[in-house]
């Protein structure tokens, strides 16, 4: 569109700008989470002392287990429901639709003012009740992606060969439905898993203890302990689902390839 | 002569249907209802019903009333506003860092820089909050490298712990929001239109003008209310920065659910949880009109 | 109709090639159309008939060549100057604009007085039959509306001629056929000279004054519908024009063929051969005679064949006989005539026509 010399401005001062917003801010931090005691030289100080905290390990894996629950109940609550919307239920698609988009419109902050009320008492004095939240809150992704995914496939008419060549409803579903939504369910459970590790607002609002929340409180008194957590956890992640989107790419490029030649 | 097949047996199981035919009644789709009606609606009709109820447990507006004035609304007009800086940062420098991906980058850059803004988009909260001070407190290798180089922030009263430096931050996030958003809606664009454009004698700038701007408008002003939305509801970014000294709705009503509350301040709590509701539900309203309206034009 | 009919202007496209990377697209197309001419170029995809349309639109170019609007040069002007009206497959028009402003775009750019826009517009319209949609939008247009008015909107500028890049492809079959005569319609009493690119033979003999076949990157042959069809220059376009049979043959000499024990002349343009070399001969159906035989059989004898299909096909019908080769050969008579034979019935198979194309196996 523009000529040569646009193209390139174009892209340098986005470069620019992100490496001022972006770049720097990550280095900055990364740097000043490698800084010894007293500030003297480098080390892994800081990355240790966290680790070296009482309840690190407990915290860890509440917040991995309440992540692992909260990525399954999500699956085991919506890929049967998606299923069924694709299938034969489309009428009540825009309705879904609206309610997977209440999550993002109400602030997590509203909802947490009245979460307990609904929660069955035995629920309530246990962390648990956190999942379901997670869940909630996780919706809005979920949902898309997976209507997304389960969308790109010939859904009906996949069934209904499955199913004309005497398959039972089991075997579809086994061999057929979660095979071909295989990217939208995998998906799904990543980003539910990610959202319900790092959520802080409902759970502190609730007065749970989970990682972040237990990361914060912590921090009030080795502050560069927990920058360097934050730092670690946020390269890591960057870099795992950079890695896993380099290699997946080339990955469907060739499935786009073999389509069109098919 | 050609001889007519018998057509194929079909094996399915006696008794059984083929195909479920769909039901008046969705069965299947009680679970999800269920699961949302207790989770979702529930609290968020408690809410309004908290906000409505007074010390005695009577209906009343007096809820609302504390918005009206004083701390209260500066925190609303602290928060809108900073909702609305943020969205529109976030929206301005995010169209341009998505056309320059959507036109420059390749297949595999493109892929990952999706990742990678997803994850930027997601981030936010504690962790987020850690990095920023780190990377720009007081003592960090930037802010020594700008003074180094005759820039003192500081000196000049920038704070990370103020409105202007929780801004800074939420950028981090909006701006790539943006991106994730805005993006799918330029790859609508398509190449047919300037070209035609092109054949009829337009120039560059009349398609920019007549078209790609017109066209490309309600995504980006949608794009825009959802990123308001997320800046004005933002909870855990600002309780990590902030002690306190910038008021914000979603703090204010942090700080009167944590304690022992008593059941009035509980219910003014809900009241400006109502307040937010509101302003959240009337950009997303915005913002899902937006795709919509894209949406229609973009289907043919 | 109120359109003017305007004198068209001869195009002139001289040795244009264009390779991308390793691949050759386009290779030496040379091509001379009349002012007024609707001329199709038909072929596959990838021989390059949308290539070398997009380089006369400007919006590919070309590696060499040149291309000449009444001894004008075109190439080297932008895309936006080259006063040329385009007609895409589907998706051009603008959503965010009516259908009268979608029309008026290339005279509001031109800044032309609004009156006489108006005009235009409604002249358009009525030259496309639309005139009670002067003020929908594109979503609200059927597949053939829209591209109706994607034609007005080209026609709108006057331009000096006119690009057609396969305009019927995303249409219904059967509004495909009203919208391919509108287009010969309006092309002829405008007298746009007209460059039509379509993969669809039928499209293409059906409106063209001429037809270019192409193949590879290269034409194949300009000529008329009927020539195309009666007198192919290439086995490719004897086959890829209409239908045709390959039925194996053995030369008899350079120049006869002998099919199914019959002794027929080789047409001119065949690949050369020698008495002996294994052919194959490229057979119409309506070359394909059948008679029946006397009597009826469940032997077939020397020189007898089954009918084994029969597939009616409105005023013809298609009939397949096992003449003892690998492939049917496949007769068409008139349905009519075709009334006298079922499948299973012994019929002898003869081929009636001066000459055959053929070539190597």
């Amino acid at each position: 569109m523009k000529g040569k010399l646009g193209k390139y401005s174009a892209i340098s001062v986005t470069i620019f700008i992100s490496l001022m917003l972006f770049v720097v801010p990550l280095f900055s931090a990364a740097e000043y989470s490698f800084r010894g005691s007293y500030g003297q030289g480098h080390d892994f100080t800081n990355y240790l002392w966290i680790i070296q905290q009482d309840g690190f390990l407990a915290h860890l894996l509440l917040s991995v287990e309440l992540g692992a629950l909260a990525g399954a109940l999500n699956l085991i609550l919506m890929v049967p429901t998606i299923t069924m919307l694709h299938l034969t239920h489309q009428r009540f698609r825009p309705i879904v639709d609206l309610i997977c988009i209440l999550p993002l419109m109400i602030p997590v902050v509203s909802l947490a003012i009245g979460a307990e009320v609904s929660m069955p008492s035995f629920l309530q004095n246990s962390q648990y009740e956190l999942v379901f939240f997670f869940v909630i809150l996780a919706l809005p992704f979920t949902y898309r992606v997976l209507d997304t995914s389960f969308g790109s496939i010939p859904l009906k008419t996949l069934v209904e060969a499955s199913r004309s060549l005497g398959a039972s409803w089991l075997s579809t579903i086994l061999r057929i439905i979660l095979p071909g939504a295989k990217g939208g369910i995998t998906a799904a459970l990543f980003l539910s898993f990610a959202l319900a590790i790092g959520e802080f607002t409902i759970t502190q609002l609730l007065h749970w203890d989970t990682f972040p929340v237990w990361t914060v409180n912590a921090s009030q008194q080795n502050i560069l302990g927990a920058i360097a957590l934050s730092v670690f956890s946020f390269i890591f992640a960057v870099v795992l689902l950079g890695v896993i989107a380099f290699t997946s790419s080339s990955r469907s490029k060739k499935e786009i390839v073999v389509e069109e030649g098919a | 002569m050609i001889e007519k097949t018998a057509a194929p047996a079909t094996k399915v199981a006696e008794g059984r249907s083929l195909f479920l035919k769909g039901d008046s009644v969705p069965i299947a789709l009680l679970p999800f209802f269920a699961f949302v009606t207790f989770f979702l609606l529930w609290p968020i009709s408690d809410v309004l019903i908290k906000s409505l109820k007074g010390n005695s447990g009577e209906w009343t507006l007096s809820n609302f009333e504390p918005m009206t004035h004083g701390i209260y609304l500066t925190a609303f007009q602290t928060s809108i506003e900073l909702g609305l800086i943020t969205a529109f940062i976030g929206a301005v420098v995010g169209a341009f860092f998505a056309f320059v991906i959507e036109n420059y980058a390749g297949r595999k850059l493109t892929a990952v820089l999706d990742s990678i803004s997803a994850v930027f988009a997601n981030s936010g909260g504690v962790p987020l909050a850690f990095m920023f001070i780190a990377s720009f407190g007081a003592n960090s290798a930037v802010i020594r490298i700008l003074r180094g180089m005759g820039l003192d922030l500081y000196a000049n009263g920038f704070s990370l712990f103020s409105l202007t430096g929780v801004a800074f931050v939420y950028s981090f996030f909006q701006i790539p929001l943006m991106v994730l958003v805005f993006k799918p809606a330029l790859k609508g664009l398509r190449k047919e239109w300037r070209e035609a454009s092109m054949s009829l004698g337009g120039s560059n700038w009349d398609f920019i003008r007549r078209i790609a701007v017109p066209v490309l408008f309600p995504s980006f002003f949608g794009s825009m209310l959802l990123l308001f939305a997320g800046g004005f509801s933002a909870y855990a970014t600002a309780r990590a920065m902030t002690v306190g000294n910038v008021p914000l709705v979603p703090l204010i009503i942090g700080t009167l659910v944590d304690g022992n509350v008593i059941a009035n301040k509980a219910n003014q709590g809900a009241a400006l949880a109502v307040g937010m509701i509101l302003v959240a539900v009337i950009a997303m309203t915005g913002y899902v009109w937006a795709q919509r309206t894209t949406s229609k034009w973009q289907a043919r | 109709m109120k359109i003017e009919k305007t004198v068209g202007s001869a195009l002139e496209i001289s040795g244009l090639s264009r390779s991308f990377g390793a691949v050759i697209a386009l290779d030496q197309f040379t091509i001379s159309i009349q002012p007024g001419e609707l001329i199709a170029l038909l072929g596959p995809s990838g021989c390059g008939k949308t290539t070398a349309l997009r380089i006369v639109a400007g919006l590919e170019k070309a590696d060499r060549g040149s291309v000449h609007i009444n001894g004008e040069d075109l190439l080297s002007k932008p895309a936006n100057n080259r006063d040329i009206g385009m007609v895409f497959q589907s998706y051009s028009l603008f959503p965010n604009m009516t259908v009268a402003e979608n029309i008026s775009y290339g005279l509001r750019v031109r800044r032309m007085k609004s009156d006489l826009i108006k005009k235009r517009v409604i002249d358009m319209l009525d030259l496309v039959e639309l005139p009670h949609k002067i003020n929908s939008y594109p979503h609200q247009l059927s597949g053939g509306q829209q591209q109706r008015v994607a034609l007005a909107r080209a026609l709108a500028i006057e331009p000096r001629v006119l690009l057609l890049d396969e305009p019927l492809s995303a249409l219904d079959a059967q509004v495909r056929s009203q919208i391919r005569d509108e287009i010969r319609r309006i092309q002829i009493e405008s007298g746009t000279t007209t460059l039509f690119v379509t993969h669809d033979q039928e499209e293409a003999m059906a409106i063209a004054d001429r037809v270019g076949v192409m193949q590879h990157g290269r034409l194949e042959q300009l000529d008329t519908p009927n020539n195309l069809y009666n007198k192919p220059a290439t086995p490719f376009v004897a086959s890829f024009v209409g239908i045709t049979n390959s039925i194996p043959a053995v030369a008899e000499s350079s120049t006869q063929v002998v099919i199914l024990n019959q002794s027929i002349d080789i047409a001119e343009h065949s690949v050369a051969i020698n008495a002996g070399d294994h052919v194959s001969a490229l057979v119409r159906p309506e070359w394909v005679s059948l008679e029946k035989s006397a009597g009826v059989s469940l032997e077939k004898s020397a020189g007898e064949s089954r009918v084994i299909t029969k597939s009616f096909l409105g005023p013809m019908t298609r009939i397949g006989v096992d003449v003892g080769l690998k492939e049917l050969v496949y007769a068409e008579l008139s349905s009519k005539e075709a009334r006298n034979y079922d499948t299973g019935d012994l019929v002898k198979v003869s081929i009636a026509t001066d000459s055959v194309m053929v070539e190597n196996v």
